[in-house]
Order: structure tokens, then C-alpha cells, then sequence
């Protein structure tokens, strides 16, 4: 790779060749809901109790003026900690009633709502953090970057890693040609294994047969969304929804926006040209135990051709040789394969290469953090690091994934992998497949 | 099996006689076949002879093995389980009964001449070594065994005592097995450095834990014999009949079930002996069951003039990605296949891909003998004829690296906290890196059972 400087303007915005577009500072927009630096934005969270709770304590500088889950059990705790914030369990109802009164909107919601919460937050000129992955299918992605860009919003989706020190330094390094063109990348999660013995969610389950009655203080209907009904469950709720194909995307959702974004920073990527994936015996209910995603991009100006290898469910690719003995070859990481070098865990194999390269020169700005990132673009500053732009094209890919997974698909898929036409949003070569890009809403819901 | 660095056998890409073929596996230890027609113990039959074979096991795999030798008398039957046996009963009306191998061999020692063992893994060896101990000819199904250690036993005795042997992976008798040989031996796809080999077969359920109820034995099961060796253990028709095969105590995984089938044109081919080093990762692991999924790497040194070799097994539905050499419409996957990666080209099954390098390049050179059968070679060889291709001898050493696959697998947790993989003394049996692995070399039997009978 040409040793090539990339300014913090191009790093933000590597996702934002996808259409002719420019990043427009927030002090030149006139929407409303545009607060000064000084002034403390007024936040409503909308799916407030796993992730979303931690995200309201990350902005707690901030008013949280409003709270809106479907469970209010699971959002006991939020509601406690922000006990003048109302409380709500339909964010339409939530949208409608403090529409005057919020800026901006966390979503952190299951999978399956990020779109419709997000898209109905941004048409009304709300600033949107949205949890990973930013929505459930391709097609919302899409709709949601695109949204987020006719309306002018601040966004940032929960890929917190992007503000790291490490994914600037593996930019640096990379950039700086430590270990030449990369054609080959490797990243892995065990999820949903949590470790070698224990889970984090099922997968590879049916659907259960009994039907227990709705808690209380759950509104079945509303955590549904716009998913297809079926009766009420715990093994959907609280956190396992996950590993549900209507509800979740899979270990490659949960954690394919952590992990593959510094790949997409790193080499610049953007939408592949064919994905292909193995998995474990997969239904039409759950996604499989565990699996194998392999994407192809194609060169990038002077950027070669890359073959980036997803793995979960506790697979992996093979320890590198330049790994020294008695060093951890991680349950969740990433190897990048370069024709110079290799990189794993951020550092270049072995160690004692990494300790003659010492560090690559410092081309990036450092970030004030990945929540105040949000906060500042809400007021007018830079666009956040996961601003939708990027997070859509992500997100995007990352949920292509999953379409080579389907059941459906999987007899077919055995003649030959999945051609796609980033651009048209299509596949290529096999029609049927296009359906999965996106799913029909229930009755009464739609983007 | 050839160890690395011996060359004793290994012949430069000159072809392969037959007898080299079936005996690359011969060289562990000072070696020679003798014929069958030199020997002269009881059981020893003339071709013009019918053999008189006992059936040990055969509610499964066992009956369509006891059809392919029915040329011969079918002079005995043996299996813990009334019921599941029953059919195979039926259809040998002359065949003596017996429910314990032991009380079998012993009455009719001087009746039977072999015998074709398919019970669960983990009685394979105490059956096959009492039987070779008396003499007896032995077709053994696959893995040989259920512990590296006990192949290595029933390898020595087979080969100390003389008796004609062969494992039940069929397919290397196959017109396949001799292609992938001969493509690389003809330097169609050049050195052999990558090679990955997949199986998708559910074979039973794994990745579960031991039930917790103790229903009834069924009163057609002597359970005490079917545990046979392996600790004794409840009752519970999660074992049997099939599903052992996912329980450790019992089966061997897809590993141990497909494995011995589909790496053998692999050993065959590159002349494998024991690995370097093997690694595992898998969909979770637990002490009672075979995970749901695995990927194991094993590492082979250089042979000779071949180059060291990777050698990465898959199964549960993970397989590599599809090579840019397959066309479009041609399927990959759902199945179970080798792909070969040569310097000079790719090889998937024994076809050259793409399509059009196979067209080019044609048919390689016939140079290795066309079998006449798998259970044929072993009958002929029980009448004095050549050693069967998959004799212990081969098949033992196969076993071996095999089963080695799964101590990668149980050993994932320490290898995660250690960082190591596992480092492999294939002669003398030993993990060396990892002392505790060792454990997994060798099961303890239970009380009244050994090797030494």
C-alpha cells in the first residue's frame, strides 16, 4: 500500500463514496432540535433496559427527559435512575407526546425495532444513537443511512470500538505498509458461546410449543413490533431474542459491527462483490450454532483484492505459526493477513516484530469518546465515527452475512455463492435470495 | 503408515507397486507380510475353502457387513441385544447365539476361522484382541478403536500373531482412492501443501449432557456387556442403539466415524504418518458429548521428497470456502469431500477442477492395483492371499492420527489458557507439551476388562 495520509475527515467518512454525498457541519443546519455546545440536550431512550440503559449512563451529562420500553420490568432499572424522566412503552405515543421536548433519541431496542424506532425518530429531525447492529435487515440499513442523511441528523451507531485507540493504531500500521496489501483477513467471535463450555443465547433451537401467559409488565404486542406474531415466550426475552431469525441477528450481528468495522476503516472496504457461508444445521427459527461467512471485495484503488473469513459459534481460523507458543489464540479476535506481515490483536506477529516497528506515525485525530462523539455532533460538531453513513454500508455487509445462511438457501448455495451488486442492492445470480434482504412488516407498521 | 523421515518404503514418484500400496502402513517396527498359505496354525482355510465366521455385533453396520462375506459360512452370532439383533438372527438360522463375545470364542474356538466385529467403538479392541489372540482373522469396523493406545495394541498383536486384518473404511478398495493417489503421484496438481477434508453427516445427536433419568433396561439388553469396558454408566436410550456415537465414552464423534473413511485416500495419496501437531476448535465442549461442530488442524512434517502438509477436518456442516476453480452450477458442500491444494492446481474428490484442467490433463497413469473388493481382499488374505489393503497395520497408525483429532477437541480449554497447540510424539504415544493431554491416550477400563486376555 502507497504510504498514503488519510485526514480525520476521510476516516470519518469512508462509508460515504456510496452516493454522492458531503458531510454537512451541524452549525450550518437549521433543524430543529439544534442546541448549542453549552446547552445539555434533552434524550429519550427508547428500549432502555440491557444495552440501553448502559448507553443512557454513558450520556448522563445530558437530560434524559424521556424513557420508553415495551418491558417495564426489565427497564425497572432505568426508570429508577432517571425518575423525572416519563416513561413510556410505544415510542410512537413516546415521539408524538415529547416531540417539542426531545433532540435526540438511543435506541436500543432488539434488532428487529432499530429500523422503525430510528427512521420514525429521524423524520421528525431527531439526532439518533442507534445500538449494533444499526437495524435487522439489509434493506432497513439502507433506509436508515438514508433517512439519516436526507434529514440531516447527527447519528452514531453503538460500535463503541470505533473510538478506540486500537482501531487508529491498525489503521496507522496498515497505512503505513507495515505488513504490505492485505488479501486476506480473518475475525472471530465464539458467540454465542460466551467461552468454550457456556452460551450466551441458544441457537439452534425451535420454537417452543407452550404457550405461558404475557408478564404484566410486558406489552407482548409492542415488543413484537413489527415482527410477525407469535405467542409470548421467555425464551425470547430478556437478551436471547438474538438468536431469533425474526427477531435478532445472530452471533454475526451482535458482534459483526464491533469487529468487522476496523476491517472496513483499516482497507477502506466497501460492499463485496460475493458472499458464501457454512454453518451448523440451520432451521427457519433460530440461527445455527455456529458458522462460517466469507466475503470477497474487490481492489480499491491501489488496494488489492481482500477475502475477509467471519467465524462464530467457537470456530476459528488456525493459529499463525508466527504466534509464539504460550501466547492466547483468542475465543474472539482478528488476523490480518498482509503479503509483509501479519497482524493479530492489533500487534504485528511475531512480537518481536512488532517491537522493531515500534508505533506507525500518529495520522489520525484521537476521539473524545464514542458517546461524546454523538453528543458534539448533535451540536453542531463533526459527524460522530459511526455516523450512519459508515454504519449503513456496515451494517449492510455485516447482515449480507446472514443471508447466506438461510435455511432456504442453503440447497442452492452449494452451486455457487452469493453475487452482489452493492449498489443496486441486489444479488446477482440468484433472484430468490433477494428476499431476504428485507422482511414484511405486520400489519400497521412500515419505515 | 510411513512415520516421517523413514524412507524405508517410500518410493520417488515412480509409481507404486501394489504391495507397496497395501503396505505403506507396514513399516512401523522391523515388518514383513507373510502369506497366509506359510502359516501354519488352526483356522488357516485354502481358497477352495469356505471360512467359518462369527458375526460380533451386527444390529447395525454389522449386518450389511456379514452380507458382503456370505460367501463364507456364517458359523456364530453375537450381540448384547436380543431385539435389535433379532432380524440378522433370523437370516442365519444355522448360526450358534451368544449374547458375550468371551462366552463365544471360547466355545466355538476351534469352530471359527474369523470374525467381523461392528459393535460401538469402545468394545472394539477388547473383541478384535482376544479374538487375534486365539488366531482368528479379524474384520474390524471403523475407528479400529476407541483409544490411540488400543491401536496400537491390536496393530502389534495382529501383526505378532499372523492373522489376516482389515478395517471397515471400504472405500479404500475403491476406483476413488486410487485415482486421488495416482492424480498426485502423476504431479497433477504438483506438491501437496493444504489439504481440507469435510463431513456433514449428523451421525447422532452431541454437544448435550448426560440425562438425568435411569429408565429400565429393556429386558432383550444384557447393558453390563454393551458397557463392556467403559465405566459403568445408567441405562438410557440415548445410547443405544446409534446414538453412542456422540458420547465420548462410547463413539468417537463424526471424527472417529467418517474420518478413518475419508482421510485414508489422503494418507494414501501424500504417504502421511503422524502428525506434528494438531489443534481444535469447536461449538463448545463438554466431558459427555462430541461437540455439534468442529474444525482440527493437523500438521505433517515433509515425507521424503513431499512437502510438510496441513491438513484441516471439518464437520457439523463447516467446510472451506468454495475454490474460485469450481464452476458455477458444480455443487460444494452438504457432503462429505477432500479437497487437495497443490502448487500447480486443486483437486476436489478425485477430480482436477476446474473442469477444463480434468479434460486437459485426462486420466493419470494407472500404476497402483484395482481391488477386487473390500471385503474380498480380506477374505483372500484369510485364505493365504496378499494383506488386505486397510490390514491394522495401516489401519492402526490411521486410527491413531485420527483419534488424535479428538483429544485436540477435549483438550480446548487448556489449550485456550495455555495458547499452545498440541505438539505430538506419534511413535511413542505422547503429547509432549501438554502432559495432561496424555490422559486421553489411553481409556481406564473397567474392573474385569483388559487387553492382556
Amino acid at each position: 500500500m502507497s504510504k498514503k495520509t488519510m485526514s480525520r475527515r476521510d476516516f470519518m467518512g469512508t462509508a460515504a463514496a456510496v452516493a454522492a454525498f458531503t458531510v454537512v457541519p451541524r452549525h450550518v443546519l437549521g433543524g430543529a432540535g439544534q442546541t448549542p455546545p453549552s446547552e445539555k440536550l434533552n434524550i429519550a431512550g427508547i428500549g432502555v433496559g440491557g444495552q440501553g440503559g448502559s448507553d443512557l449512563n454513558a450520556l448522563s451529562s445530558q437530560n434524559i427527559v424521556a424513557l420508553c420500553d415495551a418491558d417495564w420490568r426489565q427497564a425497572g432499572g432505568a426508570f429508577k435512575r432517571y425518575p423525572n424522566a416519563r416513561k413510556y412503552k410505544d415510542f410512537r405515543e413516546m415521539l408524538d407526546k415529547e416531540d417539542k421536548n426531545i433532540d435526540a433519541v438511543i435506541v436500543a431496542t432488539p434488532d428487529h425495532v432499530h429500523a422503525v424506532a430510528s427512521i420514525a425518530a429521524i423524520k421528525r429531525g431527531k439526532h439518533v444513537y442507534c445500538e449494533k447492529p444499526l437495524t435487522h435487515s439489509v434493506y432497513e440499513a439502507r433506509m436508515v443511512a438514508e433517512a439519516a442523511r436526507e434529514h440531516k441528523v447527527a447519528t452514531q451507531m453503538g460500535n463503541q470500538g470505533q473510538a478506540g485507540e486500537e482501531v487508529r493504531l491498525l489503521c496507522e500500521t496498515i497505512w503505513d505498509g507495515a505488513i504490505g496489501q492485505v488479501r486476506e483477513v480473518h475475525v472471530w467471535t465464539d458467540r454465542p458461546l460466551n467461552g468454550i463450555n457456556k452460551v450466551y443465547w441458544p441457537q439452534g433451537v425451535d420454537r417452543p410449543k407452550e404457550t405461558p401467559p404475557v408478564p404484566e409488565t410486558l406489552d407482548w404486542d409492542l415488543w413484537l413490533g413489527p415482527a410477525p406474531y407469535r405467542p409470548y415466550h421467555p425464551c425470547y426475552l430478556p437478551f436471547v431474542w438474538r438468536g431469533w431469525w425474526d427477531f435478532g441477528t445472530g452471533a454475526l450481528g451482535d458482534i459483526g459491527c464491533h469487529s468487522l468495522d476496523p476491517v472496513f476503516r483499516a482497507l477502506k472496504l466497501g460492499h463485496p462483490t460475493s458472499v458464501e457461508a457454512c454453518c451448523t444445521l440451520v432451521n427457519n427459527e433460530t440461527y445455527p450454532v455456529a458458522s462460517r461467512v466469507t466475503y470477497e471485495f474487490p481492489a480499491r484503488e491501489d488496494l488489492a483484492p481482500v477475502r475477509l473469513h467471519w467465524y462464530d459459534g467457537g470456530m476459528k481460523p488456525p493459529r499463525p505459526p508466527e504466534l509464539e507458543d504460550g501466547r492466547r489464540w483468542d475465543t474472539n479476535g482478528a488476523l490480518y493477513i498482509g503479503e509483509k506481515g501479519k497482524i493479530y490483536g492489533g500487534r504485528l506477529l511475531p512480537e518481536s516484530r512488532q517491537r522493531e516497528y515500534g508505533k506507525p506515525p500518529q495520522k489520525l485525530e484521537r476521539s473524545p469518546g464514542h458517546h461524546q462523539e454523538w453528543i458534539n455532533a448533535c451540536k453542531g460538531g463533526k459527524p460522530a465515527g459511526s455516523n450512519f453513513d459508515h454504519a449503513g454500508l456496515l451494517a449492510q455487509v455485516v447482515l449480507l452475512g446472514n443471508v447466506a445462511l438461510r435455511p432456504e438457501l442453503r440447497e442452492k448455495l452449494t452451486r455457487a455463492k452469493l453475487q452482489w451488486d452493492g449498489v443496486n442492492m441486489k444479488f446477482t445470480n440468484m433472484p430468490e435470495a433477494n428476499e431476504f434482504l428485507r422482511r414484511e412488516y405486520r400489519q400497521g407498521w412500515a419505515l | 503408515m510411513k512415520e516421517s523421515g523413514d524412507s524405508k518404503t517410500v518410493k520417488r514418484s515412480s509409481g507404486l507397486s501394489r504391495r507397496e500400496f497395501v503396505g505403506v502402513a507396514a513399516t512401523v517396527g522391523a515388518f514383513t507380510f507373510v502369506p497366509r498359505y506359510v502359516l501354519a496354525r488352526s483356522g488357516q482355510s485354502p481358497p477352495s475353502e469356505k471360512l467359518n465366521i462369527a458375526g460380533i455385533g451386527f444390529g447395525g453396520r454389522g449386518a450389511g457387513d456379514l452380507a458382503e462375506v456370505g460367501s463364507e459360512n456364517i458359523a456364530a452370532l453375537c450381540d448384547v441385544d436380543e431385539k435389535y439383533a433379532a432380524g440378522v438372527f433370523k437370516q442365519y438360522p444355522k448360526a450358534k447365539k451368544y449374547r458375550d463375545f468371551r462366552v463365544m470364542l471360547d466355545k466355538e474356538g476351534r469352530n471359527i476361522d474369523a470374525v467381523v466385529i461392528a459393535t460401538p467403538d469402545h468394545t472394539h479392541a477388547v473383541i478384535a484382541m482376544t479374538a487375534i489372540k486365539m488366531g482368528k482373522h479379524v474384520y474390524c469396523e471403523k475407528p479400529l478403536t476407541h483409544s490411540i493406545w488400543e491401536a496400537r495394541q491390536l496393530t502389534e498383536a495382529a501383526r505378532k500373531a499372523k492373522v489376516a486384518t482389515q478395517l471397515g473404511n471400504q472405500g479404500q478398495a475403491s476406483e476413488s482412492t486410487r485415482l486421488v493417489c495416482e492424480f498426485i503421484r502423476a504431479g497433477a496438481i504438483g506438491q501437496v501443501r493444504e489439504v481440507h477434508s469435510w463431513c456433514n453427516r449428523y451421525i447422532s445427536p452431541r454437544g448435550i449432557d448426560r440425562p438425568k433419568e435411569t429408565p429400565a433396561v429393556p429386558e432383550t439388553l444384557d447393558w453390563d456387556l454393551w458397557l463392556g469396558p467403559a465405566q459403568p454408566r445408567p441405562y438410557h436410550p440415548c445410547y443405544h442403539p446409534f446414538a453412542w456415537r456422540g458420547w465420548w465414552d462410547f463413539g468417537t464423534g463424526v471424527l472417529g466415524d467418517i474420518g478413518c473413511h475419508q482421510l485414508d485416500p489422503i494418507f494414501r495419496a501424500l504417504k502421511l504418518g503422524y502428525p506434528l501437531s494438531v489443534e481444535a476448535c469447536c461449538s463448545g465442549v463438554n466431558d459427555e458429548t462430541a461437540p455439534l461442530a468442529s474444525i482440527i488442524r493437523y500438521e505433517f512434517g515433509a515425507r521424503g521428497d513431499l512437502v510438510p502438509v496441513t491438513l484441516t477436518w471439518y464437520d457439523g456442516g463447516l467446510m472451506p470456502p468454495r475454490p474460485a476453480e469450481l464452476e458455477d452450477g458444480r455443487r460444494f458442500g452438504d457432503a462429505d469431500d477432500n479437497l487437495c491444494v497443490g502448487d500447480k492446481g486443486k483437486m476436489l474428490g478425485h477430480r482436477l477442477i476446474p473442469e477444463s484442467r480434468s479434460k486437459e490433463f485426462g486420466k493419470p497413469p494407472e500404476v497402483l492395483p484395482r481391488s477386487p473388493g473390500h471385503h474380498k481382499e480380506w477374505l483372500s488374505a484369510c485364505k493365504g492371499g496378499k494383506p488386505a489393503g486397510s490390514n491394522f497395520d495401516w489401519a492402526g497408525p490411521l486410527t491413531e492420527v485420527v483419534l488424535l483429532g479428538n483429544i485436540a477437541i477435549r483438550m480446548s480449554q487448556k489449550l485456550y489458557e495455555t495458547g499452545l497447540k498440541l505438539y505430538y510424539d506419534g511413535p511413542n504415544m505422547k503429547i509432549t507439551n501438554l502432559p495432561e493431554a496424555n490422559k486421553y491416550i489411553r481409556d481406564e477400563y473397567r474392573q474385569g476388562w483388559d487387553l492382556s486376555v
